[in-house]
């Protein structure tokens, strides 16, 4: 079963506003249409829990609560939550914490719009949860 | 990085003066290359030569290439060959300084020749690219034996070089690094640590109309104003540049390396931050410095 890229919720959670700035345009540029923003690692939780994202782009680096742990909150509240890391810090280690924590993918930082593009169509051909 | 580092060689020679330097670095994206410079640089002809091709242009029509051939100072294949050459950065940057008179065809010559003795250049390291040797200019730019890990110092510089030019453009030079920060109620700075093996602060120290214009290229905006979005692109670079640094100590080094992260403040407070180098990057819109504790 597909799912229609414009009916697809988004979050973005980074600590800048400027990176979330340009991962929001790009997404919408795509189709998206519902895109939300967090700007650090316990606002990631709280709002995946208000609006049950169908695609999340998580930081790693950021205040609070790093993304690394958001993720693992994440799919603890939701096994099916497809979150993708979006980071600049693509290190062996964090690359392996990721993968443990569950995350879909992981885009390395500066991100290419071919690559967000890349992982909305498959989420898209996929389904939703 | 041969074209970053020429005009800091230029400038410690005192070849050209700061000044100078900036208004090169302004024209050099406008400037076109000569065939009298580019043979010059390949080794085809002198400048005297060069000298006495426009003396004979200024009396008839013809082209230079025509006239050198005809001369017998080059010949036709060389022509050619310098003709479909991709001309180098730095090249178009003393072109710049010849066209605005700074510097004469002799100097230039003068200047490329002991540039390319002093890092043991060949005509291939430049053809190569301009990544080749970036080892021997940071050397030549720092001495980091003072430094815990001189060799992590000096990839970390090699790589701010190269993201710079990635990130903000082209047109910018080292200048002489300093060894400590001032208090300055005035200037911003954006911190960033890194952690877990290689444990050192990094900055970048600007003055307000500095930052807004390096965050402008940096994220491609035109601001005009200093905001949150200039804030947020002072640390997006330096948690960029950070970030690929981690990324190569991991792959390189196995050093699996942390990051804090980054925040920008008006008002430095030298005692926050110990030892320091500080690399100061002239770009045309004003002095970037970028800071690293020892």
């Amino acid at each position: 079963m597909s799912m229609n890229i414009k009916d697809m919720k988004v979050l973005v959670c980074d600590d800048s506003i400027l990176s979330r700035k340009k991962l929001k345009d790009c997404i919408i540029a795509i189709g998206c249409s519902e895109v939300y923003e967090a700007a650090d690692g316990e606002e990631a939780v709280t709002r995946f829990k208000e609006y049950h994202p169908d695609l999340v782009f998580m930081d790693i680096v950021m205040p609070k609560k790093d993304g690394i742990a958001a993720v693992t909150e994440i799919l603890e509240e939701d096994k099916n939550a497809k979150v993708v890391m979006a980071s600049s810090v693509g290190t062996q280690s964090f690359l392996k914490d990721a993968i443990k924590a569950g995350a879909y993918d992981f885009l390395q930082k500066p991100l290419d719009p071919e690559q967000v593009k890349r992982i909305i169509n498959n989420i898209s051909s996929q389904g939703g949860n | 990085m041969f074209t970053q580092f020429f005009g800091n060689y230029l400038l410690n020679e005192n070849l050209v003066t700061p000044e100078q330097l900036i208004d090169g670095l302004q024209a050099k994206k406008n400037t076109r290359m000569k065939l009298g410079v580019l043979a010059i640089n390949a080794g085809y002809m002198t400048a005297g030569q060069v000298e006495t091709v426009h003396m004979k242009q200024s009396t008839m029509d013809k082209r230079f290439g025509d006239i050198a051939v005809e001369c017998g100072f080059v010949t036709s294949e060389q022509i050619d060959e310098l003709l479909n050459q991709q001309p180098q950065g730095y090249l178009l940057l003393g072109q710049a300084f010849v066209d605005k008179g700074y510097m004469t065809n002799a100097q230039f010559e003068d200047a490329i020749r002991t540039y390319k003795e002093k890092y043991s250049l060949t005509d291939e390291d430049l053809n190569e690219g301009e990544d080749g040797k970036s080892s021997v200019m940071v050397d030549s730019l720092i001495d980091l034996s003072s430094t815990s890990n001189p060799d992590l110092y000096k990839e970390y510089i090699i790589l701010l070089m190269n993201n710079l030019i990635r990130f903000t453009g082209d047109d910018y030079t080292p200048l002489k690094p300093e060894f400590n920060l001032s208090d300055n109620s005035e200037l911003y700075i954006t911190v960033q640590g890194i952690n877990n093996g290689f444990d050192v602060d990094t900055a970048l120290v600007a003055d307000e109309e500095t930052l807004i214009q390096f965050a402008s290229r940096y994220a491609d905006e035109s601001f005009t104003e200093m905001n949150e979005y200039v804030d947020a692109s002072a640390c997006d670079f330096m948690n960029l540049h950070n970030g690929l640094f981690t990324v190569n100590m991991s792959n390189e080094k196995e050093l699996e390396l942390k990051l804090t992260p980054p925040s920008t403040k008006k008002g430095i407070n030298a005692d926050d931050h110990g030892d320091v180098i500080v690399l100061p990057v002239q770009y045309p819109f004003g002095i970037v410095k970028f800071v690293i504790t020892k």
